[in-house]
Formats: structure tokens, sequence, C-alpha cells
């Protein structure tokens, strides 16, 4: 017995364990992708490239691509700011720290379908608050489910309530691990806040802010249960998501093997995007000189 | 360049009433404008406070500390125009050397073009204009200790320089390549220079005064000479110099101490001295092998020697305790047994309850 067997098999377990909880789901569903797999025929049978064929041509699901592009830059955007400017705020001790941390927090505790239909209830149109008090200060009441654009906002803002406070605790701790000595430094300098934000604290954050950007990201690509909740993709299919949509085809319809197929698709073009991403942000927070 | 005054100040972190237990008990002193001065003492002597009190970090608990006479203590650290070495290296890590040391410039609203000259010129002057370009986080400690002691400099407006340990991070050979420039930078300008050691080497070497402290007080001030020949309690004569002071004890009879069966005199006026019983101290640099008897001289028992490079240590029973010579590597070093040992009158200082008696 060579000390390589025994390397080998310590090594066993884990390759084990990862066949089975990556690999062979992964590869079960590609083959699942290429046979007819539906409601009323299951088993794999072969059916070549016939629903990567069909889901080039289906217009619902690359549009449900687009809005998901749309729904988690706007949203990882807006968390992004507003999480660093609460996380600042805190930081700097403008608020009592403690009591803001924890009040911060209280979104991220709660359980995300509850908060959609706590939001729904807001966003009646008939009784909901938010029409209330539009029409407490004169603003005619907004169709917030039956119209496309209010409906998108709808969902941005659950969205955003929801996981902001994720942002805010990632970057506070980002902030609070900096060195002191570079602040103080500015200020000898004569840096104005301002310029110490941009100058110093914003390109310290960089690497810290491209993780909690990214981890958004992926979270925010796999949106469903505020969308399930709050509009059930509608009006129409106009705030469809892809998760919602292979939700619909696969699990709904029982499409299995084109559900599998969109989700391939939609894992190649998760994986390409953050990469491409990654890329981008390392290559902008670079330090600058040689 | 500034002149420094304290007054009557003193830092309690605890706000404690008890004045015994101040991280810096209450201390009045002046700091010449355009000098150096290194605090040197050991962890938690209060040196870093002082520091920390000049510029602005800590507000005192109690006293007043003025630049040219212009109170000051309750004004932010930003405000005072002082220049900070950090003991860790204090970089802007996205900016490039040049704009690290542009950037006090930048945020005074310099034009582009006096900036640029400014800047050369402060490059210049710390040996970094080569790498003006390069990214100031992937230089060595060393180098980034300068672009922020330079950052320090390239203000025109700086009153005092301020360093709180700024070789402490720094490799041991680069140590003192660093130490000698940042004196050579500093010899150009008129500007007060407060430098905070651990490191009696350091100290003597950087300043032109040092102030020894201990347990939150100034116990000895001046300049290195002073400090080694004449230190003014026991603490200064074991805390600098090294190895450090030898120190016996010995009966003062008609002002003349008696110690084993000889007879010293010592360059304190010892007929004044009520008490009897005094402790004798003389630096190891200044004893001499003695051949044969005279004024002062006493036979020790060798039994060991150290070598350190240069010089070399012998160590010598005398008395009830040990006493050290330093002495040249040129010197023979002699068999273990009886030495002549010189301890001439003029570097023979007393102490009485650890104080020197003159």
């Amino acid at each position: 017995m060579t000390s390589k067997f025994y390397k080998r098999l310590f090594l066993l377990p884990g390759l084990l364990l990862l066949i089975a909880i990556i690999i062979f789901p992964l590869l079960f569903t590609i083959r699942v992708s290429m046979a007819n797999w539906n409601v009323s025929h299951s088993g794999l049978d072969w059916a070549g490239g016939a629903n990567w064929a069909r889901m080039f041509h289906d217009v619902n699901f690359w549009s449900s691509l687009f809005r998901l592009f749309y729904f988690s830059f706007i949203t990882t955007t807006l968390q992004y700011i507003l999480g660093f400017t609460a996380a600042m705020y805190a930081w700097k001790g403008f608020a009592s720290r403690r009591f803001f941390r924890v009040l911060w927090l209280v979104p991220l505790m709660t359980t995300p379908s509850v908060m959609a239909i706590v939001w729904r209830s807001i966003f009646r149109e008939d009784i909901g608050a938010a029409n209330g008090l539009l029409s407490k200060i004169g603003i005619d009441p907004i169709a917030w489910s039956t119209q496309i654009f209010p409906a998108t906002v709808t969902i941005t803002i659950a969205e955003v309530w929801q996981w902001t406070p994720f942002m805010f605790l990632i970057l506070l701790a980002g902030l609070l691990s900096l060195p002191k000595e570079q602040f103080l430094s500015a200020e000898i300098d004569g840096a104005t806040p301002w310029r110490t934000f941009w100058s110093i604290t914003f390109p310290l954050m960089a690497p810290i802010s491209i993780g909690a950007i990214i981890i958004r990201l992926i979270e925010a690509s796999k949106i469903f249960d505020s969308i399930f909740n709050l509009t059930s993709a509608g009006p129409g299919n106009s705030t469809e998501t892809p998760a919602y949509y292979l939700y619909t085809r696969g699990l709904r319809e029982f499409q299995i093997s084109y559900g599998a197929t969109m989700g391939l698709m939609y894992l190649i073009l998760a994986i390409l995007t953050l990469t491409i991403l990654g890329q981008i942000f390392a290559r902008v927070s670079k330090p600058r000189g040689i | 360049m500034s002149k420094i005054t304290f007054t009557n100040i003193g830092q309690s972190y605890d706000k404690s009433p008890d004045q015994d237990t101040w991280a810096l008990k209450p201390i009045s002193m002046t700091l010449d404008s355009g000098k150096s001065y290194a605090l040197v003492g050991p962890s938690g002597c209060g040196k870093t406070t002082i520091l920390n009190i000049i510029s602005g970090i800590v507000t005192p608990f109690q006293g007043s500390v003025a630049f040219d006479d212009v109170d000051i203590t309750k004004l932010p650290t930003a405000k005072r125009n002082v220049a900070l070495v950090f003991q860790f290296p204090t970089i802007y890590k996205s900016m490039t050397v040049e704009e690290n040391l542009a950037f006090p410039l930048v945020c005074r609203k310099w034009e582009a073009a006096k900036i640029k000259s400014r800047v050369g010129e402060i490059a210049e002057q710390i040996g970094i204009s080569h790498k003006l370009n390069r990214s100031a986080n992937k230089l060595g400690a060393d180098e980034k200790q300068l672009i922020s002691l330079g950052r320090g400099l390239v203000r025109d407006d700086v009153t005092a320089l301020l360093m709180d340990e700024p070789l402490t991070v720094i490799d041991p050979q680069l140590k003192f390549e660093l130490r000698k420039k940042i004196k050579q930078i500093i010899a150009g300008k008129d500007i007060t220079v407060v430098y905070v050691t651990h490191d009696q080497y350091e100290a003597m070497t950087f300043a032109d005064e040092l102030l020894v402290m201990s347990l939150g007080k100034l116990v000895q001030r001046g300049t290195p000479e002073d400090l080694f020949e004449r230190p003014n309690s026991k603490y200064v004569g074991n805390f600098i110099g090294s190895p450090a002071m030898n120190f016996f004890k010995a009966e003062v009879v008609d002002g003349l101490a008696k110690i084993g069966g000889y007879t010293l005199s010592s360059s304190a006026d010892l007929k004044q001295v009520a008490d009897p019983y005094l402790e004798f101290g003389i630096r190891p640099e200044h004893i001499e092998v003695h051949h044969g008897s005279g004024d002062n001289v006493v036979t020790a028992d060798f039994f060991s020697h150290d070598d350190l490079g240069s010089t070399r240590i012998l160590n010598c029973r005398f008395g009830t305790g040990v006493i050290k010579v330093k002495v040249a590597r040129s010197f023979e070093v002699p068999n273990h047994g009886p030495i002549n040992l010189k301890l001439p009158k003029s570097n023979l200082l007393a102490y009485r309850e650890g104080l020197q008696v003159l």
C-alpha cells in the first residue's frame, strides 16, 4: 500500500459527497434536457437538441432574462447605495450605533414571503396604505399591481427593503475593520469629508464592496418569492423572471426536460455574467500605478 | 517650526482623581522651536500620551498645550498643522507614490504645476523620485514610511513633525539606513521634531535632546551626553547605556565611600549627606583596567567576558555584586582572577533612594 493510495482513500468521502450533491445532479440535468420528460411522458428517452432549439426561440424566456438583468442590477445598486450610506452613518456614530445596527437587521430576520404579503397589503390598490398616503398628499391612486411600471416598482421596493440590511451589515463590518490612522492622516492632510470618502474610504472598501455586490447579485438573480407573492409575475408576465418562468414551466406544467434546459442555460449565463463582472470590478478597483 | 509649551498637563484615561494612577502625571515643559526631541522609556511610560496630546489625538485631562504661546488644547488634530508618522506606514493604497505625496497639496487646492514641482522636490529629498508612478502599496515598509514622512513634509506650513516609533516595523538592516535618512531629511529643515521610541540608540542618535520617561513621569531631560555622563537617577543609569550603569552600595565615612576595604572618592559632595549608606554608580565605559595601585583603584575578581564585536565586557565580582567593564576589542583579555580597576573620581556618581546626590 503506497502513501498515494491512502491519500486517495482519505479524499474519497469528500469526492463522493461532491459527486452526490453537485456532479450527479448536474450531469443528470444535462441528460434530462435532452429527453422528452413531461407531465404525460416520464423517463429518459432521447430528444436530442429539441428542447434547446425550443428555448432559443422562446421569447418569454429571453424577455424574463432581460427583466432579471434589470431587477438584479437596479435592486443591487440601490441596496449598495442605501446600505453604504446607512453603514457610514452607523460607523461614524451619528446614531446610537448598537440600536441602529439591530434596527437595520429586522428586515433580514423576517421571512421574504411573509414580508411580501405585508407589502402586498400595503400596495393593495383599494385599501392599501401606499395609495392611502398618496391620496393624503393629493396624488391619484396608483394601479400597483395592474400596471407594468408600478408593479416593477413594487417588487423593487420590497427587494430593496428586504436586502439592504445585508449590504449594511457587510459594509459596516468592512468599515469597522479599516485602519484608523488612514483617516487621521487624511484629516491632517486637510481632506474634506467628501474627499476622504472618495479618495480613501471608497477605494479601501473596494474588495468588501465587490464581495457584497457579487453575493447580492447571485441572490438577486434567483428572485422568486417576492414576485410569487406580490405580483405572481403579472400583470400578464411583465414581472416574470427566469426563476418564476422555470417554476411555471417545470413544476406547474411539469415540463421537466424543458425546465432542465432553461435551468442549464441560466446557469451558463450566470457564470459568464459574474465572471465578466468580476473581471471588470477587479480592473476598476486596481490601485493606480505600476 | 513652533515652540511647544506644556502647562501642568496631566492625563488620566479613566478620569480618576488619584494622580498616582494617571497615565501622565502633571508636567510643565517647553520644547524649543526647530530642535528634535526623543521621548524614550518602556511601554506604558506615557511617551505616546505626550505625543498624542501634542498632535491632538488625545485631549488632556488637565492643563493646556500651546504652540508658540497660542493655546491649542481644544484644537482638533487637522487644525494643528502637525505632520504625523505612525508606527505602521500610512499610505493611501489606491494611489501612486506621486498621488500620495501630492494629496495634502491637492486638498489645499494648490495649482497643478506648483504641486508637481513641490512633489518632485520632496521626492528628491526622500530619495524616491524614480518610483513616483509606482503603486504606493507595492513598496517596502521602509519606503512606505518615507512616503508617510514625505506627505507630512510636503506641506510648507508644518509646525511640528511627530513620529510614533516609526522604525518598529522596519527590518533591522534597513532600520539604521532609514534612521540616517530621516535625520538627513529633517536636518535641512527648521522644524520641531518629537520622536517617540523605546530604543535608546534610536533616541540618542536621532535627537538633540532626550526626555526619559517612567511611569507617567519625566525622569530626566537632556542631551545624549548629559544622560550618559550624568544620569540623575538610577533609572536613567539603567535605561540609558548598554550594558547598564554599575551600581554598588557603600558606607560613607568622612565624605568618602568605603567598600570592601577600599576608600573611594566620588564626584559628589558627600560631606553634606547625613545618610551614611549610599549607592554609587559608574558606567562600564569609564572604568579602566589598571596596573598597580593608586587613588580609586580596587581589586576585583574577573570571572568571565562577553564579546560584543567592537568591544568586550569584562564581568568582575566586586563587593557583594558584579561590576562590568567595557574595554576595546584590542584589549587583551587577561586570565580569570584578580584584576585592578580604576574607578575615576569624576565618573563615580552617588545616589540616594534612586536619585543622584550632587
